[in-house]
């Protein structure tokens, strides 16, 4: 049995209630309890503002695009050296870091769940053996099923519940934890090296559009009862004009789930963008978060861009190849048979750069034109938008009006005549950023019922104790205080351990991978079903014995059954 | 003769695989193909032995005649007789130069050893259980 | 028995569709596999116990003595190579890099000696790839560019070009072209629609032509170029062109030829610049069925494919500086641990002969040219055979291969384990 009691902590825990309140947290085993008895490790938090550890539910660390980026990286990978030391091992990369690399930084500013964005799921392994060793972390992966034929087939066929049921296979094959769509229908049509335009634009061979796959994804993902949302990735991705298709897209979803949202937009930034060129592009956030805050529905991460170098990683390999031929710098693509495809460049993002200056400015536009800061994820789609470990400058920018002016003075001097951003006067407070950074994405995920995003009685002991006295610091005038203790805890506690001291991590670590097993009934068990089966022999180049990802690949895990309405 | 020499993996050797493929390992790796004409300025014939010497080492080969290879070229099957030869010089790829070796070729009495034999010539120790 | 659906941990390919029969604890038969995969499978004459040379002797040791000498070894040694691994599983190449790390000693994998100018090239212009069944299914054009797939690859052609048919090529022999480009003609040029025979050395004038026409310049282009006249190179371009979907195979023949990366990098660009007219895409033709698995081990762990040096306990990578061939040519490293590989048969003269000069320790299933320089060998499981383990293909899908037989043997992760634990002891009470 190991105790830890928190003393003296300043509590934000916005979906127990508590806002800033100074308490003693108890922790057993993990958990947290109502008291523990007086042999408990003390840690005094000296009033330093305490919150749920930190959950990213939109980041690429694990997988085959994540590797390739780094393995086609050497120039990112000397940009972000350490070596080993205590129980650290070394690390490499800035964009892209190393599994270490990944699980080390997000420790140190106080995360300990991360969901990746997007694993192919015939290449689910990698993501798998890759959350191995990242160990500070809890982890869970979006499938892929945008471009699946299988899927595409049943919904041209209209028929929904097969789609779900194909989907309850894969999931539980894969070992994934919610569905995710990329450029629906845009990644097969790029296997003839063709996107889709917009989502009433078919589908090349296979008769639907984009349109089509969304609604009938977003129906079967609610009949299996997924903790998750369908997860959208929007067609278009970074072309000017592209906000009314996201707007027409949003429009598309009904409200069908009480306990959460029924579409999950990521990194909405890249869809809110205006003109019908790059010369007069301008940013569109202000419509886009209008619809968002008229449709509860809806929950968006802003995939914020920040100035600097970095690495693009998508399943949306059209987009790449088009952002490529802007950027001329290199390129991968990789795309997955039946299923899905992905691309990869280096990309810099620089002030002086219209194009830039205006994505900079419509990620904060949209954290602060939504209402409803459920409703808007703090995330820049790392490292997309930026690497992860530029979210203390996000969060900065969010709270303080002064430091955008500032920022917005360096930048190119034309943005003022393209985006709102400098008339929005909203400060964000200590609540509405610990809603943007844990509880929000704990709700949009459906991982509260499993002790996630919060501090209350049962909830894992994941604990983040930032550097800094929320109830006498101004974070509006003093946001360097903000960068610095956003940037590194005091402490990370994850399941009730120590994980992470003052940036230096204590511990080898060993996360839980949280994985969705929907009960199907056995008419619709796709394992039986003789049309799946053969078109998975003929089709394919792995045995469909082979495909499922093995026990062996989840050492500590924790398996969500749910029960499908089929 | 001042030659240079090709390696490759003996797959990569085309038509000539068929016909080695019956042979040992050995027998393959220590083949000198050579163009016809190369053959008779040595003064050789097929299946007779020829020392190829680089700044590296020597080694003695069994020639044999190919026209798909250019004159002033020989190919050397990869494997211990043809590295027996080769440098360590990457020229900062960590590839040695396998398929570029500034060779001399002199006809030779000297029997071919085995590869046991190149490896005790190295300070190796055959395992043979 | 039989046991369906088994890996064959041969090469690149992986084929997942292997049929074993296993009577009497021995494989008797295999079905499905092609004559490599077959030999493996049915191989013989396992060195039976962990040996070690004793002046001109080799005597038979213990598991827990070879084990020992092998932690002694390493733990002695200041700048200690690990080399090989892509005739292993991941688990046990990631015990090997940690080993690696502990020791501040050097990593390097057989990519350095095959593919690892084909890295170097997509580091610097990057990689439009796919996987093997977005080819099967979609590609009405092949391109195989220095290498010989039926000798090397043997199912490649039938699993996932010449004669495998796919869901938009339902008679792939006719609606597919296969063009072959090589320095000699090959059983694989025989079955080409149109071989492509260029001079030794020429590869990268060839594919400078090829761009040349891609880009709409080739007018200024001479009658041949590298021995290719230039008919035939508008007519390559044409079909390219006209392709609804284009894959490109490469081998060695295009990374160990004068030129090494810039070939690749040359090729890549072609494909890069095609695909501003249809879809193309291009793979290399990995060797060891797990080699690539060795790059993608390497590169979530330290940030680099290959030839990654701890000294300074940052992960350091410099080919031609790090990289195994250079590190014992140069006489830098003092102890070796080689694992499923064979350096003594494909490395050069001088690094052998630094091999004889230093502590060795390989394991490894059977005796092999590296034997003879070793101090120790320790045998193990042959992983896909006796040990199940990760393998990932040449186009990057990790595939789990098989155990099918129970035989004694420890597999290499359980060996690299005990001695990872042991220097661990020391290196990090
Ligand atoms: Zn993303």
């Amino acid at each position: 049995m190991s105790e830890i009691l928190i003393k003296n902590a300043y509590v934000i825990d916005p979906i127990s209630g508590v806002n800033g309140e100074t308490m003693d947290i108890a922790i057993r085993d993990g958990r947290i309890v109502e008291d523990v008895g007086g042999g408990a490790e003390v840690i005094d938090a000296r009033g330093a503002l305490t919150l749920p550890g930190g959950i990213d539910s939109h980041t690429h660390i694990c997988g085959t695009k994540v590797n390739f980026g780094r393995y086609m990286s050497p120039e990112d990978m000397r940009a972000g050296r350490t070596a080993r030391h205590g129980y650290m091992h070394a690390t490499s990369g800035y964009s892209v870091p190393t599994t270490y690399g990944n699980s080390y930084r997000y420790s140190r500013m106080g995360y300990t769940t991360l969901l990746e964005g997007a694993m192919a799921p015939l290449e689910a392994r990698h993501t798998h053996e890759e959350f191995l060793y990242t160990p500070l972390q809890d982890t869970m992966a979006n499938a892929l099923f945008d471009g699946n034929w299988s899927i595409l087939e049943a919904i041209r066929d209209g028929d929904t519940k097969r789609v779900a049921a194909i989907i309850g296979w894969f999931l539980t094959a894969v070992k994934g934890f919610a569905v995710k769509l990329t450029n629906p229908g845009g990644t097969e049509a790029w296997g003839w090296g063709k996107d889709v335009t917009c989502i009433h634009n078919p589908v090349p061979n296979f008769e639907v559009s984009p349109s089509e796959i969304i609604t009938a994804v977003v129906k079967a993902n609610e009949m299996l009862r997924l903790p998750h949302s369908v997860h959208l990735h929007c067609n278009n991705l970074g072309k000017p004009g592209n906000y009314t298709c996201t707007m027409g897209t949003l429009g598309l979803i009904p409200d069908l789930n009480k306990k959460r949202q029924t579409l999950y937009a990521t990194h909405v930034q890249f869809h809110s963008y205006g003109g019908s060129g790059w010369s007069d592009f301008c940013s569109k956030s202000e419509p886009v978060a209008n619809v968002v805050n008229m449709r509860p529905q809806i929950v968006i991460d802003m995939g914020q861009v920040m100035f600097g170098k970095t690495t693009t990683m998508t399943a949306d390999g059209p987009m790449e190849f088009n952002l490529y031929r802007l950027h001329h710098d290199k390129w991968s693509n990789h795309d997955v048979e039946l299923e899905t495809g992905s691309g990869i460049i280096p990309v810099l993002y620089r002030r002086k750069n219209l194009v830039n200056a205006v994505m900079w400015a419509i990620g904060l536009e949209l954290g602060l034109l939504v209402k409803d800061p459920w409703q808007c994820i703090m995330a820049t789609d790392n490292p997309n938008g930026a690497p992860f470990v530029r979210y203390p400058e996000v969060i900065a920018l969010l709270m303080s009006k002064k430091y955008r002016d500032e920022e917005f003075a360096t930048v190119h001097p034309d943005t003022e005549s393209r985006v709102p951003l400098p008339a929005i006067e909203r400060e964000m407070d200590w609540y509405e950023i610990a809603v943007m950074t844990r509880a929000a994405q704990a709700k949009a995920l459906g991982i509260v019922d499993i002790g996630k995003g919060h501090l209350g009685v049962g909830a894992e002991a994941d604990v983040a104790i930032y550097p800094v006295r929320a109830d006498e610091v101004d974070p509006a005038v003093d946001y360097r205080k903000v960068i610095e203790a956003f940037g590194k805890t005091e402490y990370t506690i994850k399941r009730g351990r120590v994980v992470s001291r003052r940036g230096e991590c204590l511990v080898d670590g060993n996360n839980t991978t949280i994985w969705v097993k929907p009960k199907i009934s056995e008419e619709y068990n796709m394992a039986n079903d003789p049309d799946f089966i053969a078109k998975f022999d003929r089709y394919y180049t792995v045995r469909m014995s082979n495909y499922p990802v093995q026990d062996e690949y989840l050492k500590r895990n924790l398996c969500i059954e749910t029960e499908a309405e089929l | 003769m001042k030659v240079m020499m090709n390696t490759g993996r003996t797959v990569d050797q085309g038509a000539n695989v068929e016909n080695k493929r019956s042979v040992a390992y050995r027998d393959e790796t220590s083949t000198c193909f050579m163009h016809f004409f190369d053959m008779m300025e040595l003064g050789i014939d097929e299946g007779e032995n020829v020392l190829v010497a680089s700044p590296y080492g020597r080694v003695v080969l069994t020639a044999a005649a190919d026209d798909l290879i250019k004159p002033g070229t020989i190919f050397v099957p990869y494997g211990p007789y043809a590295n027996h030869i080769i440098g360590g010089e990457t020229h900062s790829t960590g590839m040695p130069d396998f398929k570029s070796t500034e060779v001399t070729v002199d006809a030779t009495d000297e029997p071919r050893r085995t590869i046991y034999e190149l490896m005790e010539e190295l300070g190796g120790l055959p395992y043979d259980h | 028995m039989i046991i369906k659906d088994t890996v064959c941990p041969f090469c690149g390919c992986l084929c997942d569709d292997i049929e074993v029969t296993v009577e009497d604890g021995k494989i008797v038969a295999t079905d499905n596999a092609c004559t490599l995969g077959t030999s493996k499978f049915l191989g013989d004459h396992r060195m039976k116990s962990p040996i070690r040379r004793v002046g001109k002797e080799w005597k038979e040791i213990s598991y827990d003595e070879a084990i020992d000498y092998t932690v002694d070894m390493l733990l002695d040694a200041d700048r200690p190579l690990l080399y090989g691994w892509s005739g292993t599983h991941g688990e046990a190449q990631c015990v090997g890099v940690h080993m690696a790390e502990l020791l501040k000693g050097v990593i390097d994998n057989t990519s350095s000696v095959c593919h690892g100018p084909s890295i170097l090239a997509i580091q610097e212009v990057g990689h439009p790839g796919c996987t093997l069944g977005q080819v099967k299914n979609r590609a009405d054009i092949i391109i195989y560019w220095g290498c010989n797939p039926i000798d090397a690859h043997p199912r490649h052609l039938s699993r996932y070009t010449r004669y495998a048919n796919g869901f938009f090529l339902e008679n792939s022999f006719r609606d597919r072209k296969v063009i072959v480009v090589d320095v000699r003609k090959s059983q694989t040029t025989n079955l080409a629609d149109e071989f492509v025979q260029i001079k030794p050395g020429c590869d990268y004038a060839v594919l400078s032509a090829l761009r040349a026409i891609v880009r709409g310049k080739g007018d200024d282009l001479p009658r041949t170029v590298g021995g290719v006249q230039r008919e035939q190179l508008f007519r390559i371009v044409d079909l390219c062109k006209k392709a609804k979907f284009g894959a490109v195979y490469f081998g060695l023949g295009l990374t160990m030829t004068a030129g090494k990366y810039k070939n690749i990098r040359n090729a890549i660009e072609l494909v890069d610049e095609l695909n501003r007219h249809t879809k193309f895409t291009i793979s290399a033709m990995r060797g060891h069925y797990n080699v690539y698995g060795s790059n993608e081990v390497n590169t979530w762990m330290t940030g680099y494919p290959f030839g990654i040096d701890f000294s300074r306990g940052i992960a350091f990578y410099n080919p031609g500086e790090t990289t195994a061939v250079d590190i014992l040519a140069r006489k830098e490293c003092d102890a070796c641990l080689i694992v499923a590989s064979d350096p003594a048969a494909h490395f050069p003269r001088p690094c052998i002969e630094h091999l004889a000069e230093i502590p060795v320790v390989q394991i490894d299933p059977y005796a092999n040219a590296t034997t003879a320089f070793c101090d120790v060998q320790i045998p193990v499981g042959i992983t896909g055979i006796d040990a199940a383990g990760t393998a990932y293909r040449m186009d990057g899908v990790p595939i789990r291969t098989k155990k099918v037989l129970e035989t004694a043997y420890p597999s290499d992760e359980e060996i690299l384990g005990s001695v990872y634990a042991r220097i661990q002891e020391v290196r990090q009470p």
